[in-house]
């Protein structure tokens, strides 16, 4: 890539929607798809695209995330020209504060960009599960001489209410912004994806952390701050499969659509559009003489002894003699005991679940299990 | 704490028929995962030995691409290492490519490694071996030279044309090879724990011995001439002992039984190995599978029974899987049935529908060929 672009990663959110599975953990640390944490889908995207400074804006319960992220090396990205770090709020000459909101969170990290001289700066969510390569958002980005573009998606227009729509004109040019508009004036939600051109996005961080009034979010105030003063902004339109997963809802049903291989997310797909994590030293999984797996994903270490179908299975996870488990996520360590029969639930990391428990039973709303479940 | 080289000794192994005719025994599948050598690297790694050297005899770059760099089993990767010695200039006269030869070869880098202690040892013997109390006890014993071995309660079965040891008072006094002749024998394990100094000295010493006696039979030379003392030392954990392709296959079935396959994989004990990014295994709605090993990648849409299936390997609908062992990228073909097989990497099953081995003589499928 002959423009220098530096990637920065928001990740400092609590995910309290997530309920006790970020209890101890911040949301993009948070397990996927058997093998996979969400932050590994952005940070792999920029490794596919050839992004190899990046910076990951953490705080909320960092520890588990900044050992994640390291010097980047799971994902490439410490190689000879990389330069990738976590960024934690910090005490510097002027005192210390936390990060006050997603705008904040790259002020306070102005001179780490300025040292990186970027020309461009690709903001992303920690938290979305989508594979992409940037390139084609940046190309637009530099041929429609835009100062910001932001990547969006066509939403069912009864869902676009929720979102933060953006209106365009012929020529995608985003003429007005609403955040969860009653009335949407289009169907185009964005998706939290942005690359601004770093000069401009300077001046108006700077200006922005000198407004009282302002939340200091991209949203709210930096992109209605652009197009107020009658900076370009230009709407990326994104085709593929994206989802923030930010709700027990949602983060199940997308991994159901990778065990159900019924997306287009294709984990198997290699080349550019691969997601790389980190490995764990675990036997393969086996599957026990009287076990069975069906429609699901399962990573090494587990072991299969009763019946599974429709799961999501992490490592190390035991599902012990005659348990059933329809369409659950099971994160790794969690022990389903002998006999025991679980349904559209999430159980999360090295929860026990005593044996001869039966939980949610053909339920509808998808449950949360964690720690000690069943007597 | 006492500095130890660690060596893994790639000469001298047996061969595993066509599973080692184009690669080192090293780096040899096992159970879908691991690289044979993945063994003795996380012994020397868990017993906190960080200086390791690697003695390859050949097909280099298989033992290359396998370890990499490394890191995979170095605590320290500033401090620790692992280095593969080779020796290029007599590896095409099989005769003189030995071990010695090689440490001889590579003699400056050797002795450039600060060691008190040095521990050599074969991959071959798969098992979950502390070093640390092992190296404890040779110091103990006062002697320069010990020998690691098992008490072999089936050795008309196992172990055959290994070295075996006569042992007084944990002293070995003489050294025979086993022929199978007696249900128990003290089996050499091919591991020996030596002062450093020692090591250094029969390396030189063999140079007015022979130019193609290997360490082992140095070892064997200075117990007989009574040069040395040999103390014995005996490992009484599980090994399974990879001297044949019919070992290989048996291991590869037992260890899906857990009380076997617990004795070698212990969480306080991992086996680390080379990461190569692959997803999670797939399983589709047909997907029925039993008493098996699925390595991470496979996408299994069929059936797989009592078998062990390498990273990314596809079991596509209706095609049934018996008894196999199927190395990474195996393909089976929708409808095909494949029993008691071992296919190496690569290889596709798709045109015939029926694939079938003996029991006790699985049929071999080669690398990358199509049936």
């Amino acid at each position: 890539m002959s423009k220098n672009v530096v990637a920065m990663i928001l990740a400092g959110g609590k995910g309290t929607r997530l309920e006790s599975l970020t209890k101890k953990t911040a949301k993009p640390a948070v397990s996927f798809a058997a093998k996979y944490r969400i932050i590994d889908f952005p940070l792999s995207n920029c490794a596919n695209t050839g992004i190899n400074k990046v910076g990951v804006l953490t705080q909320y319960e960092s520890i588990d995330l900044d050992r994640y992220i390291g010097n980047g090396e799971k994902w490439g990205l410490n190689g000879a020209r990389s330069y990738t770090t976590s960024l934690a709020p910090r005490q510097t000459e002027k005192g210390a504060q936390w990060y006050k909101g997603t705008a904040d969170a790259i002020t306070q990290n102005i001179d780490f960009l300025d040292n990186l001289h970027p020309d461009y700066v690709l903001i992303l969510s920690g938290d979305h599960i989508y594979k992409t390569t940037f390139n084609d958002m940046i190309e637009l980005h530099i041929s429609s001489g835009a100062d910001a573009t932001i990547s969006v998606i066509e939403v069912d227009w009864k869902e676009a209410s929720r979102f933060g729509i953006m209106a365009v004109n012929n020529d995608d040019v985003i003429t007005e912004f609403a955040e969860k508009p009653k009335e949407p004036k289009s169907n185009l939600a964005s998706m939290g994806i942005y690359i601004f051109t770093w000069k401009t996005l300077r001046e108006y961080l700077i200006a922005d952390a000198k407004d009282p009034d302002s939340e200091h979010d991209f949203g709210k105030n930096i992109i209605p701050n652009y197009l107020n003063t009658g900076k370009k902004l230009q709407a990326f339109r994104f085709k593929g499969y994206w989802r923030d997963v930010g709700t027990l809802a949602s983060l199940h049903e997308a991994n159901m659509d990778v065990a159900l291989n019924r997306s287009t997310l294709n984990i198997f797909e290699r080349g550019e559009s691969r997601i790389y994590t980190e490995d764990t030293f675990s036997v393969p999984q086996y599957i026990g003489p009287n076990g069975s797996v069906t429609r699901s994903i399962t990573n090494q270490g587990a072991i299969i002894l009763g019946k599974v179908d429709s799961c999501v299975i992490s490592n190390e996870v035991l599902i012990d003699e005659g348990a059933i488990c329809n369409k659950c996520v099971i994160m790794q360590g969690a022990r389903v005991g002998k006999n025991v029969r679980v349904d559209n639930a999430i159980v999360g990391p090295n929860t026990v679940i005593a044996e001869g428990a039966k939980i949610n039973v053909n339920g509808k709303e998808v449950v949360l299990l964690t720690g000690k479940v069943g007597k | 704490m006492s500095k130890v080289l660690g060596i893994c000794n790639l000469h001298d192994c047996p061969r595993l028929g066509r599973l080692t005719s184009k690669r080192s025994i090293g780096s040899v599948t096992f159970l879908g995962r691991y690289g044979l050598i993945d063994f003795i690297l996380s012994n020397f790694s868990n017993s906190d030995i960080d200086q390791v050297t690697i003695l390859v005899d050949k097909y280099s770059h298989s033992i290359r691409n396998h370890v990499a760099n490394g890191n995979a089993w170095i605590n320290n990767t500033k401090t620790g290492f692992q280095k593969i010695l080779y020796n290029e200039k007599q590896f095409s006269s099989p005769k003189f490519n030995t071990d010695i030869n090689n440490i001889l070869y590579n003699k400056l880098i050797v002795d450039d490694i600060d060691a008190d202690y040095v521990i050599i040892a074969a991959p071959f013997f798969l098992s979950a071996m502390d070093f640390r109390p092992m190296l404890a006890e040779h110091k103990k014993s006062g002697s320069e030279v010990s020998v690691v071995y098992t008490h072999a309660k089936n050795a008309n079965e196992e172990y055959i044309n290994c070295d075996t040891l006569k042992i007084e008072d944990s002293r070995v006094v003489d050294m025979g090879i086993n022929a199978g002749k007696k249900k128990t024998a003290d089996v050499s394990l091919e591991t020996f724990i030596l002062n450093r100094k020692t090591f250094d000295d029969i390396i030189a010493l063999s140079r007015s011995i022979s130019s193609i006696y290997s360490f082992r039979q140095m070892v064997e030379y200075v117990c007989r001439e009574g040069i040395y003392k040999l103390n014995a030392i005996e490992f009484d954990g599980f090994i399974a002992p990879i001297l044949t392709f019919e070992n290989y296959v048996k291991y590869s079935f037992e260890l899906l039984d857990y009380s076997k396959r617990s004795k070698l994989f212990n969480p306080n004990w991992p086996i680390y190995t080379t990461s190569h990014n692959t997803p999670p295994a797939l399983y589709g709605a047909d997907a029925i599978v039993s008493n098996s090993f699925i390595a991470n990648g496979s996408r299994i849409h069929g059936t797989v029974k009592d078998s062990v299936i390498s990273r990314d390997v596809i079991i596509e609908e209706g095609a049934v899987v018996e008894n196999c062992i199927l190395f990474t990228r195996t393909t089976i073909g929708k409808g095909a049935k494949v029993k008691n097989v071992v296919t190496d990497k690569h290889a596709k099953i798709i045109h015939s529908k029926h694939v079938e081995g003996e029991k006790d003589a699985l049929m071999f499928v080669d690398f990358g060929e199509i049936i």
